[in-house]
């Protein structure tokens, strides 16, 4: 993971600068989030690919795609977290204020 | 947190972009990340020790294929690349060196080049054996067909570098090692080539023995060739040093005394056993021929010619294997010379006077028996006889006078009956032959001086 991060830390910076913008966003955006029984479903999906990456089962090129797959998404996630919290910070700051 | 969870349910579209992120990155990724990964495992890899070592990396899998010499350096080759970072997995394809039982090496030489087959333990030692066969052999082609195997006996190369030095002393033959049993066959190059490679064998390192050692060698050849033309002896070949060297140069001397010696013996290691001994006899026999040649070929003497009446011929066919050392083999092919014109006794006379003043019948010191050098001179003597059968002769002993003149008188009486009785052997009639002692009474030069002596001690052959 380490020789990844150092490999290849512009496209890690991009999914966290993605993840950021799109938390960022999704505290004020209206409309529909995903339905309650699909997160369950992609909560799964995200187990299996990272026990499927942790096992190393998949092979070769595969593998590889797969390892840097789910570094992204991770990354992403933390991005999201981390814009949403901070969109919420300002937001509740502002509001009192307003 | 309930906030976090449901704000999570609209981060979904930046999922979009992000799969384009991770198509991209992976597209641009994979080859860089392989080729890094590959260099980085080899150099991993560089200080140990493997045959035919494969690297081929997938994603972030290696795979490893290679030889290895020893299990632990096999598991060593598979730790070091796993230890590389950013590698996932490693593939072990390694296995181990075949083991050979017996480990056998050899190196054959034809006329060519040289073959150095067999098993080598490490591609170093092969490498190194290839180099060393190439500086020794100086310009022959060096084929490698030699493999690599685990089971080497140890100081293998020690013991191999100095069997190819060996090799470099072979005309051709082969040297195989078979764990630590030598055996070598073949032709030496050079005479005393056999012996410097049984004198180099012994340096072997500890442990190493010779099975065998069927190298042979050029022939010893020594030739001597009578030529009554020139009235040259000439000697050709080898002689073992240059005491025998200097003894067989003044044997001929000694029993050629009408021809000049042409000497173009070398010195050369390598003669059997008993060389001298059975060489100075040989000449002996060459002398009483008309013309001839001898050539002694290892331990085969052959001597080719013509004698000068017939049982000359057989005394040298019957006789001279006789004086030869054990395992020493005679090959005569004696003719004898046409019997030559009679001549009436005047020129009789001068034929005895004529080889009788180039050399002296010579007996042993103080006694009446006649040395084997005199054979040539007694043989052309006879020979003269035959040529006037009806003459009678006087055989006429004389001494010096140091001595007491009655054992003087006495010793040449018996010197003159002793040349007689040679004589008579040799199938003349014992009628024809006066053998009268004279001692001192009659010399011919002044008994003061040795070489005045010598001259006096003499026989005479006088046609009555």
């Amino acid at each position: 993971m380490a020789y990844l991060a150092t490999f290849y830390w512009g496209w890690l910076l991009g999914s966290v600068l993605l993840g950021l913008a799109m938390g960022w966003i999704s505290v004020v955006q209206h409309g529909d989030g995903v339905p309650r029984k699909w997160r369950w479903a992609l909560a799964a999906l995200a187990a299996a690919l990272v026990a499927a990456t942790l096992t190393r089962v998949v092979p070769g090129r595969f593998g590889y795609w797969l390892d840097l797959g789910l570094i992204m998404f991770a990354l992403y996630l933390c991005g999201c977290a981390v814009g949403s919290w901070l969109r919420d910070w300002v937001v509740s700051r502002s509001q009192p204020a307003a | 947190m309930h906030g976090l969870f449901r704000w999570s349910g609209k981060w979904w579209p930046g999922v979009i972009p992000l799969v384009l992120f991770w198509a991209i990155a992976a597209w641009t990724s994979t080859e860089p990340l392989e080729a890094d990964l590959a260099q980085r495992s080899t150099a991993a890899l560089k200080d140990t020790i493997l045959d035919k070592r494969r690297i081929s990396v997938a994603g972030r899998d290696v795979s490893l294929a290679a030889d290895a010499f020893s299990e632990d350096g096999r598991q060593s080759a598979v730790a070091s690349v796993e230890a590389v970072p950013g590698v996932r997995l490693v593939n072990d394809e390694t296995r181990l060196v075949p083991e050979a039982t017996p480990f056998v090496w050899s190196a054959e030489r034809d006329v060519l080049r040289v073959t150095l087959s067999g098993s080598s333990p490490l591609p170093a030692s092969k490498g190194r054996l290839m180099e060393a066969a190439r500086a020794s052999l100086g310009g022959v082609e060096v084929v490698d067909r030699m493999n690599l195997s685990r089971g080497a006996p140890p100081r293998f190369d020690n013991a191999a570098l100095l069997l190819l030095d060996q090799v470099g002393k072979l005309k051709d033959g082969k040297i195989t090692l078979s764990d630590t049993k030598v055996s070598l066959s073949g032709m030496a190059r050079e005479l005393g080539g056999r012996e410097a490679i049984a004198a180099a064998l012994k340096n072997l390192p500890e442990g190493f023995s010779v099975a065998a050692n069927e190298v042979k060698a050029p022939p010893y050849i020594f030739q001597a060739y009578k030529d009554p033309v020139a009235v040259t002896l000439t000697l050709t070949g080898n002689a073992p040093d240059n005491n025998v060297h200097a003894a067989l140069a003044a044997a001929a001397g000694r029993k050629f005394f009408s021809e000049k010696v042409v000497d173009n013996l070398k010195a050369s290691v390598g003669a059997p056993a008993g060389f001298a001994n059975a060489v100075v006899p040989a000449l002996g026999a060459l002398s009483r021929l008309s013309t001839g040649t001898l050539v002694v070929s290892d331990r085969e003497v052959k001597l080719s010619g013509a004698a000068l009446y017939e049982p000359a011929a057989n005394q040298i066919r019957a006789g001279l294997g006789k004086d030869f050392p054990q395992g020493w083999q005679f090959k005569p092919e004696i003719s004898v010379k046409p019997a030559a014109a009679p001549v009436d006794a005047t020129v009789c006379q001068q034929l005895f006077a004529e080889l009788l003043g180039k050399a002296r019948i010579r007996f042993e010191s103080g006694k009446a028996d006649i040395v084997a050098d005199s054979a040539g001179l007694l043989d052309r003597l006879i020979e003269t006889a035959l040529r006037c059968p009806n003459t009678n002769i006087e055989i006429a002993g004389h001494t010096d006078t140091d001595g007491d003149e009655a054992a003087n008188q006495t010793l040449s009486e018996k010197r003159a009956q002793s040349v007689t009785d040679y004589l008579v052997r040799a199938g003349l009639a014992a009628n024809r032959f006066m053998p009268v002692g004279y001692g001192s009474t009659q010399p011919i030069a002044g008994n003061d001086s040795e070489d005045g002596k010598a001259q006096n001690r003499r026989i005479d052959f006088v046609v009555r």
